[in-house]
């Protein structure tokens, strides 16, 4: 009969051998995963090392002081303020879309709806996220931008009223319920009746006004910043949409039923405990929003204008503007060493002044939703 | 799970399928020579199956990058090398070696809808550097010119800001867009845009303008009477070997049916055989 | 605060969330609706006989008989628009010089648009390029066409404080008098008996090279490279990717150097993906010359930088939701650690890795700035496997950003272009809808 020739407890060599392949294993593994720090920085490395002559050559002052920019001309001069003004013009425009709706959103998706209507909603934004950039830029630069060309006045019009009326009549009702406290109560009804009708007239009037003169305005360029913004907005909501909802949801349930144990309305709770507790992931969320919006290159290289001035007056989004992303991507060709001119290196700039704005945020990001952890954390 | 690989499978045997040696030839270069250079290869990709001529269309700064660099065998550009460039390229042992392929004229284009009937250079210059700003200077209504140009690395742009423009800056609110077709696309859709083209991108949703009296066509080009125009060039590194794919492909221009394709794409051939 | 007013509050914010949630459907209906719609339109539509010419002679495609008996009766139907055109230029040349002048350039126009229209006139030398062998494919483009030939595009510009006014003018009125009059009532009526047109599904618009610079056929070399690109890109990052996830889940310790590798993680991540496109360019190809021009191999590489972040991320969120016991058990039976990790906790991280890695694919498939200047071309052959090692080849996101902008006929082409949007939409979707699903098996199972 043959037995089995296996110890139960392994042998001083063998246990040797075993701990030797774990080790050998566990560094090989290591090893693997250093790439991605490899890679990290490479990049950074590249980047910065075709930069640094760009800024030996001309001086920190011209790239971010002076709004000429004529790569090509003779002599080439290098102001890109504008182009970082377009960046900021077209990422502040984003915000303003992307952060009340994305917040709201999150509040509904979170706190709101129904069992049934989130498994919904959650794959709309899905979608919205996996949608390619290219396919965005192709919406703006060839349904959008027309659109915006010949009804610009109508839509800006009907967009004043689908967002002032709402909040128009909220804020009234408002009103009329804090002018009418301290009114007897049997004529309160009739006071708060004639204070509403007086208000909603001139609000309607005041809203008739701004139509008309928003009808009137003629876009004569459809590819400018509101394009941009509006499709960096809608790009920006499903990031924002879900990292705020992730945070409001790990606020958690005992928060939400003390609140609503002492009497609070699902709205008080929410801007008064759960709002406050979640507050720093709203931040990253928004950080990263932000991310998104700064880094996106097809969407602001099509509908853009790429005309590197700073609007007149600032805040002006009907006029076209040029972006970091959009200038790198045009110029890309000159990347490569031939020439080996200013041309070349301040590529490498604008590229390096991008990385480090994505690296800050990115660091900001994850420390803001690091001390969440920790303040939730503890009061579990 | 199993059709994933299935299909992972008929893609890679697909990709096996077919059979001899390709030899390949990589065009990079001008958007404006692009629709010439993407007609010839389809031709010689047709009488000739088994080369693989892939074309790329990035400007003409960057086909004569490529070339320099050896990533590209032929540079289409729409103007001439620069001095700089032809430095750079004797420094990495290349000798670029110029092919005139087709003539063109730059034409300056505005919407169908706008009554201006025709422009001076002066005009076309003093529009671009910002010192008109409105059509009504040029006897238009009262709309601000909506101007745009070719972006940097365009041998359209260098030809422009030499013969128009004259070494003078391009004012700041200037749209810039990518290719000859951009700018078709943008001056056909807002009629309040001013734009410059090769002759070969105009069609008849845009209204290209006489310069200094003289309209934009083949035969005011070819007789020189049109004050914007170029010749289109191929480069290629050294005088391809004769006989070889390279050889013929870049000889196209040369045959009669090359020429009935320059034609036919709405440039000027160098001549007539 | 009353507690009217309260309940108010409470219920506008109901309001105003409710609301932004429809504002988000509706933008993702208003962006996605006309690209479905008018993206279907490639491959649904009313195709004339010259579409079903074009399939026999380019594509050896469609029963020889049935077109050569239909163009029989095509140019049955077109021999007077021909006999019109040859007797009115007879007229001509008995016609005064004047008044010849006058119609040479509109008889010019007309021969052009009849050209586009129906294709080469009898008689003439045969073009070399393709999209003039042939004249409209598309019934819509047809009744275009049809258009332009009936009316001459007129601007009114007698308002000097205005653009002009565009108005149509019967093409019909500048030929009164002569062998011409009567063509433009006969196409108007017979266009139908001249060009046939027939509902068809041109679902091979997927597989069919394209011809004449996207004039016509279809875009499979697009196809093809997209696929090898995302491919590619994962045959790069999954090793790498699932190798690090486990490190990171299993066998590192709360070091400084973990730390620091998950910054270095999430600062990929973060990266906007131009830089990786001049980082891909200015590595890849000019400092290790992975290839001597742009190439596959270059292009997968950059795609692969890019999605390494989210697959190690998801992959390690997999594996630490594997509950312990699983891990616990095989260990206590005497299994090394490696030996657990393999055949314990990868099978059972599996489905959530996998959709990691799906979702991945869909986002390198639809990225653009990382192979602008690494891998894609605007017009190549649909490259071979072993090609694609040293070629560059045209991949969807790159072309769609080319036909909608440099294209030479930007407008003739754009149910090309929508064709193209939607394909890569369609495929990024369906990826996406994959890996919902290997969820929700998940969950299924992690429940029940």
């Amino acid at each position: 009969m043959k037995k089995t020739e296996r110890n139960l407890i392994m042998s001083d060599a063998a246990s040797r051998l075993r701990r030797l392949t774990a080790l050998i294993l566990k560094g090989f593994l290591l090893l693997a995963t250093a790439i991605s720090l490899v890679a990290v920085l490479l990049i950074i490395a590249y980047i910065a090392r075709d930069a640094i002559p760009f800024f030996k050559l001309r001086g920190l002052g011209e790239l971010f002081k002076s709004t000429a920019w004529y790569p090509s001309g003779h002599p080439p001069e290098f102001g890109a303020l504008a182009i970082f003004f377009g960046t900021g013009l077209v990422t502040l425009g984003a915000i303003v879309v992307a952060v009340p709706l994305g917040i709201a959103a999150a509040i509904a998706l979170s706190d709101i709806l129904p069992y049934r209507l989130r498994q919904i909603v959650k794959p709309v934004i899905e979608i919205l996220a996996a949608i390619p950039s290219v396919a965005y830029g192709f919406f703006a630069l060839v349904i959008f931008a027309p659109l915006l060309q010949n009804r610009g006045g109508s839509l800006l019009s009907t967009a004043a009223w689908l967002i002032a009326l709402p909040l128009g009549l909220l804020i009234i009702f408002a009103v009329t319920e804090i002018a009418t406290r301290s009114i007897r109560e049997d004529m309160v009804k009739t006071a708060r009746l004639v204070l509403d009708a007086a208000l909603i007239t001139i609000l309607i009037r005041g809203l008739l006004a701004l139509s008309t003169m928003l009808n009137s305005i003629k876009i004569s360029s459809g590819t400018n910043a509101l394009n941009v913004s509006i499709i960096l907005g809608i790009m920006a909501l499903p990031t924002i949409v879900s990292v705020a909802e992730d945070s409001l949801q790990a606020a958690g349930r005992e928060l939400r039923e003390g609140s609503y144990a002492l009497g609070a309305t699902r709205a008080e709770t929410l801007f008064k405990v759960i709002i406050p507790a979640a507050g720093s992931g709203i931040i990253a969320a928004v950080i990263l929003g932000v991310m998104r919006a700064v880094g996106e290159t097809m969407v602001v290289w099509m509908a853009s204008g790429n005309a590197a001035q700073i609007p007149s007056p600032w805040f002006n989004f009907l006029s076209p503007v040029r972006t970091l992303t959009a200038t790198i991507a045009g110029d890309m060709g000159e990347a490569d060493q031939v020439t080996g001119s200013s041309r070349y290196h301040v590529l490498f700039a604008l590229a390096l002044c991008l990385l480090l704005t994505s690296f800050v945020a990115n660091l900001a990001s994850e420390w803001v939703l690091r001390r969440q952890q920790r303040k939730l954390g503890g009061l579990k | 799970m199993k059709i994933f690989y299935t299909f992972l499978i008929i893609v890679l045997a697909s990709g096996f399928l077919g059979g001899a040696e390709v030899s390949k030839i990589t065009v990079d270069g001008s958007t404006t020579v692009g629709p010439i250079a993407k007609a010839f290869a389809e031709f010689y990709m047709k009488q000739h199956p088994g080369v693989n001529i892939t074309v790329s269309e990035s400007g003409s700064g960057n086909g004569a990058k490529s070339l320099i660099n050896g990533s590209c065998q032929v540079a289409t550009m729409s103007r001439i090398m620069k001095q700089n460039e032809y430095e750079a390229a004797v420094h990495s042992e290349v000798l670029p070696i110029s092919h005139v392929v087709a003539l063109d004229g730059i034409a300056m284009i505005v919407h169908p809808s706008n009554p201006v009937k025709a422009l001076t250079m002066e005009q076309v210059k003093r529009i671009y550097t910002g010192k008109i700003k409105n059509w009504s200077q040029l006897g238009g209504p009262n709309v601000p010119i909506v101007i745009i140009s070719r972006d940097t690395n365009s041998g359209t742009y260098e030809t422009f800001e030499t013969r128009v423009l004259k070494g003078e800056k391009i004012v700041k609110n200037c749209e810039y867009v990518g290719s000859n077709g951009a700018i078709r696309q943008r001056v056909q859709s807002t009629q309040a845009a001013l734009g410059y083209v090769g002759i070969g991108f105009i069609d008849n949703t845009v209204k290209a303008l006489p310069v200094n009296s003289v309209p934009p066509s083949p035969e005011t080009v070819k007789n020189g009477s049109y004050p914007i125009a170029r010749p289109l060039y191929m480069y290629t590194n050294d005088y391809p070997k004769m006989g070889s794919d390279l050889y013929l492909f870049v000889t196209l221009y040369l045959t009669r049916k090359g020429q009935a394709i320059i034609e036919e794409t709405g440039f000027i051939p160098v001549t007539n055989y | 605060m009353k507690l009217a007013s309260r309940k108010l509050f409470d219920r506008s914010l109901t309001g105003i969330s409710v609301m932004a949630v429809i504002l988000m459907a509706l933008s993702l209906l208003v962006l996605l609706g006309p690209i479905f719609t008018r993206g279907l339109g490639a491959f649904f539509f009313r195709a004339t006989c010259e579409h079903r010419r074009l399939m026999l002679e380019q594509f050896t495609r469609g029963d020889q008989e049935e077109i050569a008996a239909e163009t029989r009766v095509v140019t049955e139907a077109r021999q007077p628009v021909y006999k019109m055109l040859a007797d009115f230029e007879e007229e001509l040349k008995s016609m005064e010089y004047a008044r010849r002048r006058g119609f040479n350039t509109q008889l010019k126009e007309v021969k052009d648009l009849l050209r586009e229209l129906l294709g080469p006139l009898p008689g003439e030398l045969e073009a070399v390029m393709l999209r003039q062998q042939y004249g409209q494919t598309r019934w819509d483009r047809s009744l275009i066409k049809l258009g332009q030939l009936l009316y001459i595009e007129q601007w009114d510009y007698s308002d000097p404080s205005q653009m002009g006014k565009k108005f149509l003018a019967p093409r019909q009125r500048s030929f009164t008098g002569t062998q011409l009059e009567q063509l433009f009532p006969y196409l108007k009526n017979n266009l139908g008996k001249m060009l046939r047109p027939r509902f068809v599904f041109y679902w091979r618009f997927l597989t069919d090279v394209s011809l004449d610079s996207h004039f016509f056929g279809g875009i499979w070399p697009e196809i093809l490279g997209t696929i090898y690109l995302t491919l590619g890109a994962m045959l790069f990052a999954i090793p790498f990717g699932i190798i690090a996830a486990i490190y990171l889940s299993e066998f590192a310790s709360n070091g400084r150097l973990i730390s620091m590798l998950r910054v270095c993680i999430s600062t990929l991540a973060g990266v906007p993906s131009i830089v990786f496109g001049l980082f891909g360019l200015a590595f890849f190809i000019n400092t290790l010359h992975l290839s001597s021009s742009k190439s596959v191999l270059a292009g997968s590489a950059t795609l692969a930088l890019l999605i390494l972040p989210t697959i190690i991320r998801s992959a390690e969120e997999a594996l630490k939701a594997v509950p312990y016991t699983y891990k616990e058990a095989a260990l206590s039976l005497g299994a090394s650690q490696l030996r657990m990790v393999l055949t314990v906790l990868l099978p059972a991280a599996l489905p959530g890795i996998l959709t990691g890695i799906i979702i991945s694919m869909g986002r390198a498939a639809g990225e653009t700035a990382p192979i602008i200047f690494t891998a894609a071309v605007s017009v190549g052959q649909p490259l071979k496997l072993w090609e694609t090692l040293s070629q560059p080849t045209p991949a969807l996101p790159w072309n769609i950003y080319n036909l909608a902008t440099e294209h030479q006929a930007v407008d003739q082409i754009r149910h090309v272009q929508y064709g193209m949007v939607l394909t890569l939409v369609l495929l990024v979707l369906l990826l996406n809808l994959a890996a919902i699903l290997i969820r929700a098996r998940i969950s299924k199972k992690m429940r029940g």
